[in-house]
């Protein structure tokens, strides 16, 4: 039994703004990051010298041959905080896997520790020109070399193996994910900003598109993109007086394997157990069960994290999500469907790191999903990453 | 077209053993000196005693194990390698989840089952360097 959460409820989103989702921009991501901060401290009805605090998590996810570089392609916390001329009380970097959850937490921890009163915590992810996870190495040493050179490298073969062992294991066919993706797709077609903003995808055009390392084709990954998203953070009190409804933490949590893998081998087994674990905590500490979330925004970065995170949540029993999925149970136009990817994803919107997952958390608990506002919308959960090594963070309109 | 030549590793202090062992055609994993268990890739501690002066030394296995799980690779994002490929996700039958990736040779994805029996094999890629692969064993 985790202990409960002390915080819950005590720390709410205020603001937002999201910049657009491109495949190149033609500004820097420094630039970008920058525009869309001042955007959101003001949306949070703030000004540039009250934030005290800055978050984020950083990672360049990147396996090829591009140097990662501050302001260019990924923007730190400090960055930010120096872009807008503030000394910051609190500056911080989440460093594992599940940026997301991962900085929402450090936001959460420094307001109620009263270590800052008002955070931006943000996400800039970029799109190098040229192949994204294509490497020219010669030679591969420290972990790699235990990899590389029998040809095991980057995370499409990664995801490539523990979705295989799902498959094979549950007897789940490639049918079945095609009604991920044209979920997905569905609904970032109808989001303005998303880079597949009226571009929906068919079951005949997935199933039909090349496949990279099978069982992984083509649109079972999110599509690399420009972009940067900022939320604001402050506490319960202060945010009463801004002006828009807050939405409120009600707990967290993440999760970090202890068994020792190779590089980036993430055996289905490893996902699941300790998935379990993650989902265990963040109801313990919450004292919120799956049954009470009316929107479980899962990550979706790549198509079988949403099985994963399905089954981790017991949203639907294990070895089970393929035929939940199938039989239009993530259908969110359908009254008794639930609405995991009602914001698009990453699969709908590009990649965005969880940030749709939270942005629609946000905009449907605030009231401020325009004519895509959801009726039940009081209590929502955002997932990023693995539930191994990711994490979930739950919100509340209510306190 | 030319397939480029195949990326080596760099041996460090801690591998070096293994790839000498590996050019001779012979599969090593390491052994804490601890413990006895094995590890694979043996970082700077023991993740089984947590021994933080595990002395690991390289011992030879069989290099026999079982599928559980694998991915034909259509699109390599290194040089060097022809794709179509197949990697299997292999455990080493010494030790429960002993786990190693590689390529599977000589066999066609239709003939993968989990828990289908592999066993090591080596392929030469560079004059002293050889990196294991997997190839069937016979089921009878």
């Amino acid at each position: 039994m985790s202990a409960s959460f002390s915080a819950k409820n005590q720390v709410a989103i205020v603001g937002y703004a999201q910049s657009p989702i491109v495949k190149h921009d033609t500004r820097s991501l420094g630039v970008v990051t920058l525009e869309t901060a001042r955007s959101a401290i003001h949306d949070a009805g703030l000004e540039v010298d009250m934030v005290d605090g800055f978050v984020t998590g950083s990672l360049f996810p990147s396996a090829g041959s591009h140097s990662a570089e501050d302001g260019v392609s990924l923007v730190s916390a400090n960055w930010l905080a120096q872009g807008l001329g503030i000394n910051p009380r609190y500056a911080a970097g989440f460093q594992g896997f599940g940026q997301i959850p991962g900085a929402v937490a450090l936001a959460v921890n420094a307001i109620a520790s009263g270590a800052a009163n008002y955070v931006v915590m943000h996400r800039a992810l970029h799109n190098p020109k040229g192949s994204y996870h294509g490497n020219v190495m010669r030679e591969a040493g420290g972990g790699q070399q235990w990899t590389a050179p029998q040809g095991y490298f980057g995370p499409i073969s990664m995801i490539a193996l523990p979705y295989n062992e799902y498959l094979q294991r549950y007897g789940a066919s490639r049918e079945a994910m095609a009604t991920v993706l044209v979920e997905a797709r569905k609904n970032g077609a109808r989001i303005p900003w998303s880079y597949w903003h009226d571009q929906p995808l068919t079951r005949e055009e997935y199933l039909s598109a090349p496949m990279i390392s099978d069982p992984i084709c083509r649109y079972d990954c999110d599509i690399p993109v420009d972009g940067a998203a900022v939320f604001l953070f402050t506490s319960a009190d202060r945010a009463r007086d801004l002006p828009h409804p807050p939405v409120y933490v009600s707990g967290y949590a993440t999760g970090s394997p202890t068994t020792h893998r190779l590089p980036l081998h993430w055996p289905l087994d490893d996902i699941m157990g300790v998935g379990a674990e993650t989902a265990r905590r963040l109801w313990s500490s919450s004292g919120i069960g799956p049954n009470d979330i009316d929107l479980p925004q899962l990550y979706d970065g790549f198509s079988p994290f949403v099985y994963f995170w399905l089954e981790a949540l017991g949203l639907c029993p294990v070895g089970e999500a393929h035929r939940f999925v199938e039989g239009g149970g993530i259908d969110s136009d359908r009254p008794d469907g639930l609405p995991v990817l009602s914001g698009g994803g990453a699969l709908g919107n590009g990649r965005m790191h969880g940030i749709p997952q939270m942005l629609e958390c946000y905009l449907q608990l605030s009231r401020r999903a325009g004519d895509r506002q959801r009726e039940q919308a009081s209590i929502g959960l955002a997932c990023h990453s693995s539930p191994h090594f990711g994490g979930a963070v739950i919100y509340s309109a209510d306190r | 077209m030319t397939v480029a030549a195949r990326l080596t590793p760099i041996p460090d202090e801690r591998s070096a053993p293994y790839w000498n062992a590996a050019s001779e055609h012979i599969l090593t994993v390491a052994q804490c000196s601890v413990c006895s268990a094995l590890t694979h890739p043996p970082g700077t501690v023991c993740p089984h005693c947590g021994s933080t002066d595990p002395g690991f030394t390289f011992v030879p296995v069989s290099g026999r194990g079982v599928v559980k799980s694998w991915t034909l690779v259509r699109q390599s994002f290194l040089p060097g390698f022809e794709v179509p490929f197949l990697l299997v996700d292999v455990e080493i039958v010494e030790q429960s989840d002993l786990r190693l990736i590689g390529r599977l040779l000589y066999a066609a994805e239709e003939t993968l089952h989990i828990g289908r029996a592999v066993r090591v094999v080596f392929e030469d890629i560079a004059p002293g360097f050889a990196v294991p692969a997997f190839a069937l064993e016979d089921e009878s």
